[in-house]
């Protein structure tokens, strides 16, 4: 049974529910989430946007967004789609790959609300991929391909988070075709691929009515929003310069370790004005707003300084940032890099790239966060995604390709693995490299469910 | 006192508007046919007005803009004033050439398009009142009693300050028009105008530099160097499109990188040497760091082409790619009267790279402006250990007349030597800065495991295969080298007080070391001096050679 939940979710000021469809399964869980209270947890899988169609249960594949490397099979970029239906006669494996032709830094990836497209971006290039994932979501094909972004809008380079918004997509730039520095902007196409906006992020020098903390560099990284409230929040890594450069290196140059954001902007969403520059040092990159009606919160994790950090709203519309944990020993730098929230906003994972760690934290009092759980993954570890209920959890390797381990230690995997509340188990794992794909990146999961499909009807 | 030039901005208000004139040799012609290649005053008049504050006011104050612009030859070759009639019943063009000779002794014997102030007129009033509404210039006929036009006009007095682009930028009345705004207002526009003084800047090199050498067949023209400028902004030039040469001669980063060591070359790519400015690299041959190129045309091939670069396939298909984008074949044509090809891309980008002249620097103004206050006592202090205990001018040579700060020789300094002779032994932690103020010390095995090998460089040695070169770095100039942190050919210094720290220690002996290298002893606050001396060498027009750059967009995919 394939439970399939469409958004739930709450207007910016009426609470009303806007729409919903839902299959019989999603019916009865929802139905657990209403009596809970009007504050439905729009639930991640594990950090969609509110308002995409999400998957409540079982999911049937993982795209995993990979990277291509020179030696390893066509050296190109590809989605990479992974049977992750347990019973499936190809459970665990490969079952396409789509190759884009060329190496852009494949990285981050997000559907469009309505799910049916899956847009993937190159950190280096610019490119932006449109996979059509709902016409046979086993075999997702290329729609579209933009490559006139830094043209149109207005010189951002390296399109990072793609979130949805109603009808449109956002994206945040981390770098610009000026210096290939940090300074960039949030950007926005609308679902059929047409250019709408560029926001530039605020500096010193132009901070476009924001109030500064301490500073304002202009960097970018992730963006994501809060619609009750009407917030977004954005944060901040580097630029081209750095995110394309060795990283060994890059730790032995100091003017490059300069070089990386110091702070979280918190937005009127819907003015797309920035109101506040929060002063969260030490690179914080992934945002993870809590789901619960009345959790006013996110966390972030600084990758250099490996905080957990917590941006709450102190008092109505005054947000605040404050460090609450310690990631690991913070004097080893293990570079926190991913973080996924728990849909009852309880628990935290938090992954470290440089031992290869995954760590549990105890959120529910989001002030104290407590590590309950950790275990090594592999050599390298990068980006986790967890299923709407927690109970799968799927972790790949690559961070960025050149910043990625050398020789033995450039593990290159997708791992697959079980969670009952105390234990991972693994269930399934890919090596990357062995079956000549490159480096895996980010994960979305998909599902025959979400547009109406069985596996059965499809010959899958 | 009006504002500075360049202080402040004059938006546009208003298209120009054509029309059908006739000029004072009774040659018929359009308006715009003056428009467009300079930077317009546009006054109307009528040569039978008497009204002093009215047409021989407009005339005499432009005849005072005239004699402004006879001091400043160079902005004068920018402007053009022009004057209309709006009587074109008793203005014919004789009437106007000779209110020309009257007005400013402006000989009528140069040719139409080159007079410094055009006097013209109009057919009729049919032919003229398109003109007066397309500016809004409102005349009037008085008529007297019996309602018979008197021959005299009522108007408010107009003059109209419109840009090459054609574009209505100030205009002004009795009130205000008054020479030193209008010249102001011509001198902020020619600091728009970028492709003039970059030709000027060629020619006439800032005080301090020695002229600019240029290659006898091949004089820098506007073209050429608006061509050069283009293709060095372009991105598309890469294989993917990411990189152009002013991703890594950045030119809000004194034509350098400012943010790393050593630049960051494709798909991220290690480059083992810092990028050097272009700032004075008309005088910089022979090329690169080790001088492997002796041509500043044929320069930009090597970074075009070097797959850790902006890695171009081959050479055609560099130019294939340039023949493929629409926008090039007209600047090719206007430049070189031919398709893009290999040597007018070389040619283009030399010429632009020659107009990037910095100096007369507060050193500059001191020691060849023989003004005594340009230059602070800390900065002469430094001179003199500079010139003298420091023997940095040994390499860094100053001439009689101008400063190049180099010798064009190469030299073993230790930098490189020392990199490669202590990088396989260093085993100790690296101090990273994780935030402004929070350093964590990496463990070297953790540092390895996420980084590529390092390379060695050997310097002039892999140009030449000379044993005697091994080692050895080109002398760079040190002008505006306060801009271009960090320092040394592998960038490996972040402060200039670093460098003169470097110095003042002197070298690890080592086969092949210059000897010059020994240590200074330096005293307590002569690094100081020489810091200071080293801050004194910044150009006063880097914001001009930054707008230069902007004034060009970056070709992106």
């Amino acid at each position: 049974m394939r439970h399939i939940l469409m958004p739930i979710f709450r207007g910016l000021k009426t609470g009303t529910r806007v729409r919903e469809r839902m299959t019989r399964g999603a019916a009865i869980f929802a139905a657990v989430l209403f009596a809970a209270g009007p504050a439905v947890a729009v639930a991640d899988e594990t950090c969609m946007s509110p308002y995409m169609a999400k998957i409540t249960s079982q999911e049937d594949f993982v795209y995993v967004w990979t990277l291509g490397t020179k030696g390893v099979g066509d050296e190109s970029d590809k989605l990479v789609t992974i049977d992750a239906r347990p019973g499936s006669k190809t459970y665990g494996k490969v079952v396409n790959t789509l190759s884009v032709g060329g190496r852009n830094e494949a990285h981050h990836a997000g559907f469009t609300d309505d799910r049916r497209y899956l847009w993937a971006s190159g950190l280096d290039t610019s490119k932006i991929f449109v996979f059509d994932v709902a016409t046979d979501p086993a075999r997702p094909r290329l729609h579209k391909t933009i490559a006139d972004f830094v043209a149109k809008t207005g010189g951002v380079v390296g399109p990072h988070s793609l979130y949805a918004l109603p009808g449109r997509m956002l994206m945040t730039g981390l770098s610009n075709d000026k210096d290939h520095g940090g300074r960039t902007a949030l950007v926005e196409y609308g679902n059929q691929g047409a250019y709408i906006a560029t926001h530039w992020m605020p500096t010193a020098a132009d901070p476009r009515g924001a109030a500064i903390e301490k500073v304002a560099d202009g960097y970018g990284y992730d963006a994501r929003v809060l619609p009750r409230r009407n917030v977004m929040l954005t944060s901040s890594f580097t630029g081209w310069s750095n995110y394309m450069m060795d990283f060994g290196k890059m730790l032995q140059d100091p003017e490059a370790m300069k070089r990386f954001g110091q702070t979280v902007v918190v937005w009127d969403l819907h003015a797309r004005k920035p109101l506040k520059v929060l002063d969260v040092p030490g690179s914080p990159l992934e945002i993870r707003f809590a789901w619960g009606a009345r959790h006013n919160y996110a966390f972030t994790s600084s990758a250099l300084t490996s905080k957990l950090w917590l941006i709450h709203e102190d008092s109505p519309n005054v947000w605040k940032a404050q460090a609450v944990a310690d990631i690991a020993d913070p004097s080893k730098v293990p570079l926190p890099v991913d973080i996924s929230l728990s849909a009852d906003d309880k628990s935290l994972w938090v992954d470290t790239f440089m031992d290869g760690m995954a760590r549990l934290f105890d959120v529910s009092d989001p002030f104290h966060p407590k590590q309950v759980y950790e275990k090594k993954i592999g050599a390298q570890l990068n980006m986790v995604s967890q299923s709407w209920d927690g109970a799968r959890v799927y972790f790949t390797s690559s961070l960025l390709a050149n910043w990625d381990k050398k020789g033995q230690d450039d593990e290159q995997f997708l791992k697959a693995y079980a969670w009952d509340g105390k234990e991972l188990t693994e269930k399934f794992a890919v090596d990357f490299y062995a079956e000549k794909l490159g480096r895996p990146h980010i994960m979305h999961f998909g599902a025959y469910s979400l547009y109406g499909k069985t596996g059965i009807a499809a010959g899958k | 006192m009006p504002p500075a030039p360049g202080s402040y901005a004059l938006p546009p208000i208003q298209p120009a508007a054509d029309g059908a004139v006739i000029d004072a040799d009774g040659t018929p012609r359009r308006l715009f046919d003056y428009l467009g290649d300079r930077d317009i005053l546009l006054s109307f008049v009528y040569t039978r007005c008497t009204d002093t504050e009215g047409c021989p006011l407009a005339t005499g104050v432009l005849e005072m803009v005239r004699e402004g612009l006879a001091k400043d030859p160079e902005l004068a070759a920018m402007v053009r004033l022009v004057t209309l009639s709006f009587d074109p019943e008793r203005d014919s063009p004789g009437a106007m050439r000779r209110y020309a000779l009257h007005a400013g002794g402006i000989d009528p014997g140069t040719r139409w398009n080159e007079r410094p102030w055009v006097f013209l007129t109009t057919a009729s009033r049919a032919r003229l009142q398109p003109i007066l509404d397309g500016y809004g210039q409102s005349v009037v006929r008085e008529l007297d009693a019996a309602g018979r036009p008197t021959g005299d006009f009522t108007h408010v007095l107009k003059v109209f300050l419109i840009d090459r682009r054609k574009r209505v930028r100030n205009i002004y009345s009795t009130s205000f028009l008054h020479p030193a705004i209008a010249l102001n207002d011509l001198k902020t526009l020619a600091l728009e105008e970028v492709d003039p003084r970059a030709l000027g800047r060629v020619r006439h090199p800032p005080r301090g530099l020695p002229p600019v050498p240029l290659p006898a067949d091949d004089p820098p023209t506007i073209p050429k160097l608006r061509l050069g400028r283009k293709l060095f902004l372009d991105r598309r030039l890469s294989r993917n499109g990411t990189l152009s040469c002013a991703m890594c001669h950045v030119p809000e980063q004194g034509f350098a990188v400012n943010e790393t060591r050593t630049a960051v070359g494709f798909e991220g790519r290690t480059l083992r040497r810092n990028a050097p400015t272009l700032l004075n690299v008309a005088y910089a041959a022979p090329f690169f760091h080790d001088g492997r190129e002796p041509a500043l045309e044929m320069q930009p091939f090597d970074v075009f082409l070097n797959p850790d670069e902006m890695a171009a396939p081959s050479l055609g298909a560099l130019v294939e790619t340039v023949r493929s984008l629409p926008d090039y074949a007209p600047l090719f044509e206007a430049a070189f009267r031919a398709q893009p090809g290999v040597e007018a891309i070389g040619r283009s980008i030399a010429a632009y790279l020659r107009t990037l002249l910095s100096a007369n620097s507060p050193f500059d103004r001191w020691r060849f402006g023989k003004d005594g206050a340009a230059l602070g006592a800390a900065a002469q202090r430094g001179f003199a250990l500079f010139t003298g205990r420091g023997r940095c001018a040994s390499c860094h040579r100053i001439g009689d007349d101008a400063a190049l700060f180099t010798d064009h020789q190469f030299h073993d300094t230790g930098v490189a030597w020392f990199a490669a002779e202590t990088r396989r032994t260093e085993t100790g932690p690296v101090t990273v800065q994780l935030a402004p103020g929070v350093t964590a010390p990496l463990s070297r095995a953790a540092v390895d495991s996420v980084g590529g090998p390092a390379a060695n460089d050997l310097g002039r040695y892999e140009a030449t295969g000379d044993p005697a070169d091994r080692f050895r770095i080109k002398t760079p100039t040190l002008r505006n080298v306060a801009l271009t942190a960090p320092y040394m050919h592998d960038g490996s210094l972040s402060t200039l007080r670093e460098v003169v720290e470097f110095y003042d220690r002197g070298a690890r002996p080592h086969e092949g070391l210059d000897p010059i290298l020994k240590p200074l002893d330096l005293r307590e606050g002569e690094v100081d001096d020489l810091v200071t001396f080293l801050e004194s060498l910044t150009g006063d027009n880097i914001d001009e050679l930054v707008r230069d750059a902007r004034s060009e967009a970056v070709g992106n995919p």
